[in-house]
């Protein structure tokens, strides 16, 4: 068993050496964000700053029950399209894992084609205002492009193809199960790894859009946080940039602008670090569970 | 296989269908209102019934925090009392933030939804193009007389196209004037004398001064990405509608013929002068690419100074810039003269929607934040005693203990993209003397002899996203340095060339000939 | 006789039964995919807001020419795609590794750690990561000119001038951002591996390495294709925040960073052009879907289950 024991050891080795190349620059923004402005100019980013303040984050707090707000949006956006997105990509991914269902090709290619064939934001913007009123609703963050995803889908069906025996629903089937009921007795319980990987990514999707904001919020009641940081910054950069400079009036304003940049990069992926954890649980659950007998 | 197919042709067709009707709808929601624009004139004589105003939709660009509902029902209420008597119509406020200002603008007209007046952001003749203006050449006189007059007939040249009359462009402080902005102390303590400096070429023996006498700091900063100053030191260029910092095609002086800017030689010495700042190390290295703008690097204390063009005197100028840059001493030194184009003037226009079906009292309420102080103070500053305070000297600031970001309505920051900036209160630093020099650089500075002409893009469209591709790849590294012009200069054109460059130049000339032969 | 009628029958409530558990899935995809795909006529016209979509003149292909006329068109379309096929590549090799050698150091904390932080670069947004890069790699006060190159006595690079090292940069970049992410869908199939066979194979005296090669990647082999296949199809689509964000939008680079979703985006930001816009994005999804469609019979002949359709 040296053989694995040494498998092992490089393994972790290797694995450390990834870790540390992927957070140093993560580790930079962290710092980046609590270094005065002033020494982030001259100095450039630095691991060791020469000077550390919390002036972005003051500036950011200043924002105040704005920020708590849109936490709040997007945490609700993200938590309720995740769980509605999930249930809707399982139902779809099921019949087509099916080997008995006379539509399964069918199926797979229509949700195959909307990967790849995409009207333009015009039409959409349309349909979801016009007809399904959801403009500055918060339906307008869940409903759009996010709910059902082709790659989920097809992730999920492959996941039911592959790992999970059609011994299991014949038997059920000999037990006089309705599909439906194989659907929940038998292929969810045993799906937990794909579930939970597509619940993070749609969660991520969630949690990182700005574009169903940007196209049909105005209102800042429903802003999600990546929507308010979008709002900060660019109104940071348009009264900085000169060539704006003909447009403004004499209004000097005080603006810390890199270290912020730095702080809302921190803000924006502070609560998906702190939750993940919990999230990661079910990833790796399926070492345990995911043993079938026979 | 040959299901898929069935399928797919009934999921086409279902799809198309579908989608007519939803479009159907769409088309005759404005086909419509395009087609009532003659009953529009019957309906707005009806509808001066009482209880029944016309509704006007304002949508216009905001730099600061958008109001609750409730907050801004209250301005709307203020404004509304005052237009009812006056104009008899109703004001619906749609104020924006600037970062999605165009693509809600656009995507909210696209969808068919009520806006009647909008401000174009730079992009007045692609608004144009795609027919989201409303025609009102004959109009004007009628209902916006007041705003005609104020503006004047010249300046409204530049928002017409083919000699139709689009919009009606802000009157604030246009004419920009190339200047210096530096570090007045160090300039104090290096015994630097900032009045012989008159042209970008002294600039360069003040940065050579900086450099030798403080080596650890970099003379010159970058403005923004990819531009040190020089697009505002070209002298007497009408970019002919393009974008200053991608021009394509422009009119040099008087004369009339279209030319290749970088072909000239103005443009090879100057970049040749930039190119000896890069080497000696006066000029930012990494300018083509920063992200950092002037305001920012300012602040750090390592620079001494950055080339830009404004509109406020050089007393002004300095002292507002001055809490950008975290509190360093300026000083603004005019460089250059102010030359008008007629994309300087329509860079900010407002323009009435060519859906809209009340065009007579969008006017006349665009006419009213042209003449009116009341209205345009509202639109502003908000609520008096709510949202601002009065001082003794006429200005106006915050309540006690506010700012900015906690009264509930302001819109401070757009005071130079609104109606008449010249009726507004001020806040903080202008003067009336300020505001008559203004004035005067407005009415005085040298106008390019193309002003009212518009280009129209449609039949170079291929062209110019070619073109506009080989700017973005030379057009920064020269103008800022980090490309040698002996070699460089050449291949651009070159390259300019082969995408197509010459076709946009002919065109434009003949479209000017056409304007010309029609004056 | 009986037995067959009721076996349809039962196929039949079976068939109905998956249909319309399927149903409301197919619902949305028609609604948010579907009927918005009218939209792709734009492509074919003069777009005018006044006419509306339905109403505006036709322009038979006008709005592709600039796709193609130039010698850019083919150094964009060039980039995108080879980009692409690098990324399919060393992409799915990194993530599988990865995603290996995670599973088989089992269930513990270290191995959770490992995941939770190889994930978080994932969560940033492109202007971010175009801010670190440039934090690294700007020529006046960048971490590799000021600090190690410095050290090392080299003279400073213009990085962001210099078109060599780039395609190297922005592969590490995309994998930096992406191999913890993707290597969670690795990870959830290896998960999904009966357990008994590597205990059987142990037992017959297979080391660790053999295993791997001879029982969890073959195993893989359909996520691989099906994750392969998807991403032929958007071969001619490429992460706009990639290559215009990390590059700064740096003119000298544009010959090896130029893709066909920045260059569309450099040339229409100025003309606003919605009928353009919708050509250039018709344009990507044919030929993805040309060669998906290829792809996807080649696999068919050999492998029929692990087709995509």
């Amino acid at each position: 068993m040296t053989e694995s024991k040494a498998f092992n050891r490089v393994s972790t080795v290797i694995l450390t050496v990834l870790v540390v190349l992927a957070m140093l620059p993560i580790v930079l923004i962290v710092v980046a964000s609590f270094t005065a402005e002033t020494t982030l100019i001259r100095d450039g980013y630095r691991f060791m700053p020469k000077e550390l303040s919390l002036d972005a984050y003051y500036y950011m707090l200043k924002q105040g029950k704005i920020i708590l707000r849109s936490y709040g949006v997007s945490f609700l956006v993200t938590f309720g399209g995740t769980a509605v997105s999930v249930l809707l990509t399982t139902m779809l991914a099921y019949p087509m894992a099916r080997k008995a269902f006379k539509y399964r090709n069918l199926l797979a290619f229509f949700v195959f084609f909307t990967m790849l064939f995409n009207g333009g934001i015009v039409p959409s913007y349309i349909m979801w205002t016009r007809f399904f009123h959801i403009k500055d609703t918060i339906w307008a963050l869940m409903i759009p492009n996010y709910l059902v995803s082709a790659f989920n889908v097809i992730l999920v069906k492959n996941y039911f193809q592959n790992s999970i025996p059609d011994s299991l629903i014949e038997a059920a089937q000999l037990d006089g199960a309705s599909e439906f009921q194989i659907f929940v007795k038998v292929m969810l319980p045993l799906a937990v790894p794909t579930v939970a990987t597509i619940s993070l990514f749609t969660g991520i999707a969630y949690w990182n859009d700005w574009t169903n904001g940007l196209y049909y919020v105005n209102n800042e009641k429903f802003y999600s946080i990546q929507q308010l940081l979008m709002k900060i910054m660019s109104n940071i950069q348009a009264l900085r940039s000169n060539s704006n400079a003909s447009l403004l009036g004499t209004g000097a304003v005080d603006l810390p602008s890199t270290s912020v940049r730095m702080a809302m990069a921190v803000i924006g992926i502070l609560p998906i670090v702190i939750i993940y954890p919990f999230v990661q649980k079910y990833l790796v659950k399926g070492v345990i569970v995911g043993a079938v007998k026979g | 296989m040959r299901n898929v197919k069935r399928f797919l042709s009934l999921i086409l067709t279902v799809a198309m269908t579908l989608g007519m009707v939803a479009c159907g709808a769409a088309e005759t929601a404005s086909t419509d209102s395009a087609a009532s624009t003659d009953s529009a004139k019957e309906a707005a004589a009806e509808s001066s019934t009482p209880g029944s105003y016309d509704q006007v939709t304002y949508a216009y660009c905001t730099f600061n925090n958008i109001p609750t509902e409730e907050d801004l029902d209250v301005v709307e209420e203020a404004i509304n009392e005052i237009t009812r008597e006056k104009i008899g119509a109703e004001i619906t406020l749609m104020p924006i933030q600037i970062f999605e200002y165009s693509s809600k603008i656009n995507l909210a007209l696209q969808g068919g939804e009520k806006i009647d007046i909008f401000e174009s952001l730079g992009d007045f003749g692609s608004y144009v193009s795609s027919d989201m203006c409303y025609d009102i050449t004959d109009l004007i006189d009628t209902y916006a007389p007041g705003a005609k007059e104020t503006v004047g007939d010249s300046w409204l040249d530049a928002c017409k196209s083919n000699g139709v009359l689009y919009g009606i462009p802000t009157m604030k402080p246009i004419a920009l004037t190339p200047m210096l902005i530096y570090r007045q102390d160090i300039a104090d303590e290096l015994g630097i004398d900032i009045s012989k400096v008159n042209s970008i070429e002294d600039v360069t023996e003040v940065l050579e001064a900086v450099k030798a006498g403080k080596p650890d700091m970099i003379p010159l900063a970058a403005v923004q990405t990819g531009e040190i100053g020089l697009s505002t030191n070209y002298g007497e260029v009408d970019f002919l509608n393009d974008d200053r910092y991608k021009p394509i095609g422009v009119l040099v002086g008087d004369d009339l013929t279209v030319t290749d800017l970088y072909g000239t030689d103005h443009f090879r010495d100057l970049c040749k002068l930039v190119r000896g700042w890069y080497n000696n190390g006066l000029v930012m290295q990494d300018a083509a690419t920063t992200n950092s703008a002037a305001a920012e690097t300012m602040s750090s204390g390592n620079y001494f100074g950055y080339l830009a063009a404004y509109s406020y005197p050089e007393e002004d100028t300095a002292a507002s810039l001055e809490a950008q840059v975290a509190g360093y001493d300026l000083g603004a030194k005019i460089i250059g003269d102010a030359y008008l184009s007629t994309s300087d003037i329509n860079a900010i226009t407002f323009m009435v929607a060519s859906t809209t079906d009340v065009p007579e009292a969008a006017l006349k309420f665009l006419d009213l934040t042209y003449t009116d102080e009341d209205i345009i103070n509202l639109l502003i500053y908000g609520i008096e005693g709510r949202d601002y305070v009065k001082n003794a000297d006429g200005s106006v600031s915050y309540p006690e203990g506010q700012d900015a970001a906690t009264v509930p309505y302001t819109a401070q920051l757009s005071c130079g993209t609104l109606g008449n900036f010249f009726k507004m209160y001020q806040m903080g630093v202008a003067n009336d003397a300020s505001l008559e020099w203004e004035l005067e650089q407005n009415k005085s500075a040298k106008t390019s002899p193309a002003m009212g002409f518009t280009f129209d893009s449609s039949n170079v469209k291929t062209q110019y996203t070619a073109v506009l591709n080989v700017i973005s790849q030379y057009l920064p590294g020269l103008i800022c340095g980090s490309l040698d012009p002996d070699t460089e200069i050449d291949k651009f054109i070159q390259a300019l060339n082969d995408a197509g460059y010459q076709d946009i130049l002919n065109e434009k000339q003949t479209q000017l000939d056409a304007w010309k032969a029609g004056k | 006789m009986e037995k067959t009628l009721v076996k349809s029958r039962k196929k039949r409530f079976s068939n109905l039964s998956l249909a319309l558990i399927a149903l409301p899935g197919v619902l949305y995809l028609i609604i948010n995919n579907y009927i918005p795909m009218f939209g792709v006529f734009l492509a074919f016209k003069k777009y005018s807001l006044k006419k509306g979509i339905f109403g505006s003149d036709w322009a038979g292909f006008d709005n592709f020419k600039f796709l193609f006329k130039t010698k850019d068109a083919f150094i964009m379309t060039r980039n995108t795609v080879l980009y692409n096929v690098a990324f399919i590549i060393i992409g799915t090799i990194v993530a599988i590794a990865v995603a290996v050698m995670m599973c088989e150091l089992g269930d513990k904390k270290r191995v959770k750690g490992f995941q939770a932080l190889l994930l978080l670069p994932n969560l940033l947004s492109w202007v971010v990561i175009g801010f670190i890069v440039y934090a690294f790699l700007n020529a006046d006060s960048g971490y590799l000119n000021n600090t190690v190159l410095r050290t090392l006595g080299i003279n400073p690079v213009s990085w962001y001038a210099t078109t060599g090292p780039w395609p190297a940069i922005l592969i590490i970049v995309f994998l930096w951002k992406n191999m913890g992410y993707q290597s969670i869908v690795y990870m959830a199939s290896i998960s999904g591996i009966d357990k008994s066979i590597y205990e059987a194979a142990a037992i017959d005296g297979a080391s660790k390495m053999k295993q791997i090669f001879k029982i969890t990647l073959p195993l893989l082999k359909p996520t691989v294709i099906t994750l392969v296949l998807m991403s032929i199809g958007r071969i001619f689509y490429s992460d706009f925040g990639l290559f215009y964000q990390v590059p700064q939008n740096s003119g000298a680079l544009f010959n090896v960073t130029q893709t066909i979703d920045t260059y569309v985006y450099r040339g229409l930001m100025e003309l606003n052009d919605v009928g353009m816009s919708a050509a250039a994005g018709l344009y990507q999804s044919f030929v993805g879907f040309v060669l998906v469609l290829i792809a996807n019979f080649t696999v068919r002949k050999i492998d029929p289950d692990n087709a995509l359709f």
